[in-house]
């Protein structure tokens, strides 16, 4: 079937035409951030040209009925939360994919235990951590209660990027090394850890980029002080203007920096493996 | 490989030295434990118990602005006899199905071209990172983004004018049931996407032309071969999606003007005003209305002997 230059052309256009309905909201609201500011509104037609709204994010413009976005806060907290998340479930998601290359009883129910934490919706999870930490008195914050259910979200996903990345090794490696009398923890920082440091990579730009934009299970577990998706969040119910647009772009663009930079670390470790083996080649 | 001759340097290692250390007994046996602790109370303490809770407080006693730990099953009968509550879960169901349908029936086609009818590796690849693209946007920008689109003096609207398609703009397009189903079907139509090409890619060709070689037609190739063996990729598309979208509520929140609500919805107003039985309430419905539905899908297929 996939010979049939018709049916080929019909599902190569279709496909075309899928990927242009999710990128569209996003050009549209990009071609809208450069609206004219501070009378021109969240739609067509653009008045004139202008970068009057990026201004406005960053406080450049002067006072108008539009109020800048509460956000300077929040995206320091967001980002101090994100990194706070990210070292610790990509060291629980390492040590608990680690007691997984041994069979032990109750593997299966750790494991689905685990991954629960991933499935359960974050508006259930956030109301549990709301309800517990009202019982027990404890006051919410976003560097506590928010911390932990991030971890319960990210933790997983940590758990399973390094569950697939240790099945694939080569544990002669590691027992060599110990059969040579190096001690576990040097084990460990010599031959283990660079072996499974693209896993770990992955398992903090997932934690990372997940923590950074959680909205639900926040909404829940922080207290006052919002994190950036809260503060985002604040601006659905009242009107919205191009202000929030700007903002858009210049998260989007913050992200793909991340991305840049986990691609970046990725193909340098890729490169040492390589030299490495080149080395061992020669000897 | 080198294996080989690691191997024997190895041995002879180990020959002249007889007195290497064996890592010590208490680590054998108690390491696995230790390596797990950490994690596994984090899931139970942060996890386990916050849902539990939930189930607990759903039988306490309501106040007006505070609960009291003495059971009832007044905020049952409340929820049950509520025409707002049951008319969410209703909706909420109804929604689910919809976008389901249509993350189905938008997604397949689209998986159909990249895992079965890009040949290249690299191109197929590129093109799933294209549809995985946008999941760089945060969440809330990506909901928001469809306002602009929807409106009365939207995109849509502004392009099918111009086409001449239409001579007044559509002002059901936003704010309406619809806007929700359509940013939906957007945000997650791409979690559909991903299992099912997958499961295309490891289709073995040779069926495919044994079967053509045999004088099977494309309709009938697809119906006997291709689709049966993506089942298990649609239903682990179809457990994403539906995690998802029951859990949901920022999309209604944000494209409904508060027409449309979901369980979810329900839940984010108790616990504003305080009321957290019936929130809790309401969050077991949910979880249980999602337990139904991933059990019917993993009953649908077997998940365990098809991967």
């Amino acid at each position: 079937m996939e010979n049939q230059p018709a049916l080929r052309g019909a599902l190569g256009l279709y496909t075309v035409i899928f990927i242009t309905f999710l990128y569209a909201p996003f050009i549209v609201l990009a071609i809208l951030s450069f609206q004219s500011g501070p009378e021109g509104g969240p739609q067509f037609p653009i008045i004139h040209w202008s970068i009057y709204w990026y201004k406005h994010l960053f406080g450049l413009t002067p006072p108008s009925r539009v109020a800048p976005l509460p956000i300077g806060d929040a995206l320091i907290r967001s980002l101090i939360l994100a990194f706070a998340t990210m070292v610790t479930s990509t060291l629980l998601g390492t040590l608990t994919a680690q007691a997984f290359r041994r069979r032990f009883t109750g593997s299966g129910l750790v494991f689905y235990l685990v991954v629960l934490g991933m499935m359960v919706p974050g508006v259930l999870v956030g109301l549990g951590v709301a309800l517990v930490s009202t019982y027990l008195g404890v006051d919410r914050s976003w560097w506590g209660t928010t911390f932990l259910v991030h971890v319960v979200y990210t933790f997983p996903f940590a758990f399973l990027v390094m569950l697939a990345v240790l099945n694939r090794f080569d544990r002669s490696v590691e027992e060599a090394a110990w059969a040579l009398g190096v001690p576990p923890a040097r084990t460990f920082r010599k031959i283990t850890f660079p072996l499974i440091f693209p896993g770990v990579l992955s398992a903090m730009l997932f934690a990372f980029t997940l923590s950074y934009d959680e909205f639900p299970r926040t909404l829940f577990a922080a207290g006052g002080d919002l994190t950036l998706p809260l503060a985002i969040y604040g601006t659905f119910s009242v009107e919205i203007h191009p202000n929030i647009f700007a903002f858009g772009v210049l998260t989007t663009l913050f992200s793909f920096a991340i991305l840049a930079v986990y691609g970046l670390l990725m193909a340098m470790s890729v490169r040492r493996a390589r030299r490495v083996a080149i080395q061992e080649e020669i000897a | 490989m080198r294996a080989p001759s690691d191997g024997t340097t190895l041995g002879s290692v180990s020959v002249t030295s007889p007195s290497v250390p064996a890592r010590p007994r208490w680590t054998d046996r108690y390491g696995t434990w230790l390596l797990l602790a950490p994690g596994t109370l984090w899931m139970l303490l942060f996890l386990a118990v916050p849902m539990l809770m939930m189930v607990y407080v759903s039988f306490w006693t309501q106040k007006t602005f505070s609960i009291e730990p003495k059971l009832t099953l007044q905020s049952w009968i409340n929820f049950f006899s509520s025409s707002t509550y049951v008319g969410a879960l209703v909706t909420t169901v109804e929604i689910w199905a919809i976008v389901l349908f249509f993350t189905f029936i938008l997604g397949y086609p689209t998986a159909l071209y990249i895992g079965l009818f890009i040949r290249n590796k690299t191109t197929q690849t590129i093109v799933l990172v294209l549809c995985v693209v946008p999941f760089w946007t945060s969440f809330l920008i990506r909901v928001l983004a469809w306002r602009p689109m929807l409106g009365k003096e939207g995109a849509v609207n502004l392009l099918l004018l111009k086409l001449g398609l239409i001579s007044h703009p559509i002002d059901v397009l936003l704010f309406t049931e619809v806007s929700v189903i359509i940013g939906m079907v957007q945000i997650y139509v791409v979690f559909m996407v991903g299992p099912v090409a997958v499961m295309l890619g490891r289709i073995d060709r040779s069926l495919i032309e044994a079967a053509r070689d045999l004088g099977a037609g494309s309709w009938r190739i697809f119906r006997t071969i291709v689709f049966p063996l993506t089942l298990p990729g649609v239903a682990v598309g179809a457990i994403f999606v539906s995690v998802m979208v029951l859990g949901e509520f920022a999309t209604s929140a944000a494209l409904s003007g508060q027409k449309v609500n979901l369980l979810g919805n329900i839940i984010v107003t108790e616990v504003g005003s305080l009321k957290w039985a019936f929130a809790a309430v309401a969050g077991v419905v949910l979880t249980a209305v999602m337990g139904i539905v991933i059990a019917a899908l993993l009953r649908a297929v077997n998940l365990r002997e098809e991967l």
